[in-house]
């Protein structure tokens, strides 16, 4: 039987990164090669954000969200995705976060990055950080166009049973591995990993936090 | 295998001042050892022989920094074991060298490959017979009297106003239109035409004799009679190699290198400017070829003749095997402009412009800024502006006090609307010019040998891999074309200096040239 190794589990959004995913898609979409699409796309975008306050399943709205960018080009996905980081991510990576990081690397553990964004946006940030793996939304792509729904499986919360086949496929040791979450959706992240731990975390999670004994970590402000 | 195909051949190399020239030069020079190189380059002042003229090419020229970085001070010794310069002129027989010089080089040139050429898409047809259709038959005369294959460079758009998959071959006095002609024929009526004094009435006669057999411009007709003269001659062995687009370098001399105006780069600046709506037909491939791609294609071919190959006609081009659209090809122009004002390239106003990408657009749907509308409105509102009288069109209390400033200003703005005007015939031109590449024609051409001989190089030949067809466009436009072009061919359109190198000191010189093959006649 293969050697199974720890692993750091980081959801990006709220633990390494400030800005909501959201921001990401409603910027590519204002970012459209014809002025028309820009409004339309935006539009289109602008109607996951309620069904996202609104606490309506994360995976419905992560496809309302990105819907908006149907038929836009990979190569404009791939380059504005690499702007958009450099332009509004790379000052914002949370020095905690980081640490964080490092000290994973430090005790051995494999860096996995879980993030609703599309790849093409943390691709960056898994070079920043030396990440091994990225768990990340892809668009679907025909003849080099995004048919504006995301590959499947939708990264939104990533838990239970695709969580564990996921460490199988890995060679990952769920239960010698941390992880990081911030926002109460990415509790079945932390449920699954043995050794949890919020980072500043949103109302919902540090509430689980209490009553299931997770370390609770606040990011400096 | 290519490197013991080459090893110690001797090439007549014509058009090593030229972009692809220098390129194959180069490498030739860097990966095949003992290669020796006749280069024929033409005095450019009285004052400055070809060795000169060569040793300052090779002192100043960014292309040579790969070899410059390489020799450093022993680049001289290095270049004047390798290298020897001839003084001659490609427009006059033979290339203007005396019986006693040919002698000289009689069982030395193993093969002549002729890559000079007059690549304005609507030159003086005056000029574009004697450079690219005599000089190619003078370059089969001096194969012919050395009894060496020729290796002529001629272009992939020979293939005139046709669409479709063009194959790597050529039929013999038929032009792209399918019409039978008689290549002496038409080239004596073509220097008929040539007689007048007028420029302008050159190149109308010279442009229609071309459309008229299919060509869709005096470079492809005059480069198309090239192949056809020398397809006539039963002395040489010829090959006849036909790039695509020639453009930014991928790796040699180095990542994004060009040098003059090349096909993308005015497309490239048009687009970069406030016109942001091309007119092409989106699915068409735009057949790029990076310039060391060319270069290597060239060796391979140089290479297959050496083996005793005779490969006829040789396409170096992208259509076939990597697809690059021109839809393609103008969004990742604005997506390269973009990031390249984002890295600090370009004005503030350029960096305004980023956020409006350029988009391709049909002709029958030009949209409402499209060029012809554009000069209608500048000139009804310079119509305007000039019969705009303040004494005559404002209320006289108004007129007396703000009559000058009034007037002042509508000069300036009738100023603006004349340079804006000159502006837009420019692109209406050069959209025509470029019209049957961007719109008209569909051409797929075949690269089947090119893509064979690549194929079975070795591991350790990955110097000469014609490696096309697996090409990244998004990388290669955004990172290395796009910035190419703005560092090496738009300040040439904005009539600013191009960078060069510093001279080393003392200037370079070749150790032991032979300088002229009269004085090495004479040995």
């Amino acid at each position: 039987m293969p050697e199974l190794h720890p692993a750091a589990f980081f959801r990006v959004e709220g633990t390494l990164l400030r800005r909501p995913t959201a921001l990401a898609a409603a910027w590519l979409a204002t970012n459209s090669q014809r002025l028309a699409s820009r409004l339309t796309r935006l539009g289109s975008v602008a109607l996951g954000a309620p069904l996202a306050w609104s606490g309506a399943d994360p995976t419905t709205a992560a496809r309302v969200t990105w819907m908006g960018l149907r038929g836009m080009s990979e190569d404009r996905l791939v380059i504005l995705g690499e702007e958009y980081w450099a332009t509004w991510l790379d000052d914002d990576v949370r020095p905690v976060g980081e640490d964080l990081v490092r000290q994973a690397r430090r005790d051995g553990r494999r860096i996995v990055l879980v993030s609703d964004n599309l790849d093409v946006v943390m691709q960056p940030l898994v070079e920043r950080l030396g990440a091994d793996l990225l768990v990340a939304n892809r668009m679907e792509l025909r003849g080099g166009r995004a048919t504006g729904r995301l590959a499947e499986p939708v990264v939104a919360r990533f838990g239970g049973q695709r969580l564990k086949d996921f460490a199988a496929d890995q060679g990952l040791d769920l239960s010698r591995s941390t992880a990081y979450g911030a926002a109460e959706a990415d509790s079945a992240l932390l449920a699954a990993a043995g050794l949890p731990c919020a980072v500043h975390p949103d109302r919902g999670l540090r509430r689980m936090a209490r009553d299931l004994d997770w370390p609770i970590l606040e990011h400096d402000r | 295998m290519i490197r013991q195909d080459l090893q110690g051949t001797h090439i007549l190399l014509t058009g090593v001042t030229g972009f692809l020239g220098k390129v194959f030069a180069i490498l030739l020079l860097q990966e095949v050892p003992d290669i020796r190189l006749t280069l024929v380059v033409r005095p450019r002042r009285r004052t400055q022989t070809a060795l000169q003229r060569f040793e300052h090419i090779a002192d100043t020229s960014p292309a040579l920094r790969p070899l410059r970085e390489r020799y450093g001070a022993d680049l001289g010794r290095f270049l004047g074991e390798r290298v020897q310069v001839v003084s001659g002129d490609i427009e006059k027989p033979r290339f203007g060298l005396d019986r006693p010089a040919l002698d000289a080089l009689r069982g030395q040139v193993d093969m002549v490959v002729h890559c000079a050429g007059l690549t304005d898409f609507q030159p003086d047809p005056a000029r574009a017979l004697a450079v690219n259709v005599a000089g190619a038959k003078h370059a089969a005369d001096l194969a012919g009297y050395w009894k060496t294959p020729l290796i002529h460079v001629s272009t992939a758009y020979v293939a005139g106003n046709v669409s479709g998959d063009i194959a790597e071959a050529l039929r013999p006095g038929v032009g792209p239109s399918g019409e039978r002609f008689d290549v002496a024929g038409e080239i004596r009526a073509l220097q008929e035409a040539c007689r007048t004094p007028s420029k302008q009435t050159r190149i109308d006669r010279g442009q229609e004799r071309a459309l008229a057999l299919g060509w869709p411009n005096i470079y492809c007709y005059t480069k198309g009679l090239a192949e056809h003269l020398l397809a006539q001659r039963t002395d040489i062995g010829l090959t006849i190699v036909r790039p695509a687009i020639v453009e930014c370098a991928r790796t040699l001399p180095f990542r994004g290198w060009n040098e003059g105006l090349n096909t993308a780069g005015p497309l490239a600046w048009l687009i970069s400017t406030a016109f942001r709506r091309l007119p092409t037909q989106g699915e068409h491939p735009f057949d790029i070829v990076p310039v060391d791609d060319v270069a290597r294609g060239l060796a391979l071919t140089v290479a297959a003749v050496r083996r005793g190959e005779q490969p006829g006609v040789v396409h170096l081009a992208s259509s076939d095997a990597n697809p690059f659209t021109f839809e393609r090809a103008v969004e990742l122009t604005g997506l390269g402009f973009r990031r390249w004002t984002r890295k600090g390239g370009g004005t503030s106003a350029d960096r305004w412009m980023r956020w409006l990408d350029p988009v391709p657009v049909a002709e029958d749907a030009p949209g409402p800024f499209a060029v012809p509308r554009l000069k209608r409105w500048a000139r009804s509102l310079r119509k305007a502006t000039a019969r705009f009288e303040p004494a005559e069109h404002l209320p006289t209390v108004i007129a007396d006090v703000f009559g000058d400033t009034v007037r002042e200003q509508l000069d300036s703005l009738t100023e603006q609307l004349d340079e804006a005007n000159t502006h837009l015939v420019r692109i209406e031109k050069m959209l025509e010019l470029y019209r049957p590449f961007i719109h008209d024609n569909r051409y797929v051409f075949a690269t089947d040998k090119v893509r064979a001989w690549s194929d079975a190089l070795g591991d350790d030949e990955a110097a000469f891999r014609w490696a096309v067809p697996e090409l990244c466009w998004r990388e290669y436009w955004v990172d290395v074309e796009y910035p190419g072009l703005s560092t090496w061919c738009m300040p040439v359109l904005r009539g600013e200096e191009v960078p060069s190198d510093p001279p080393s000191t003392p200037p370079l010189r070749l150790e032991q040239p032979s300088t002229t093959l009269h004085e090495l006649a004479g040995k």
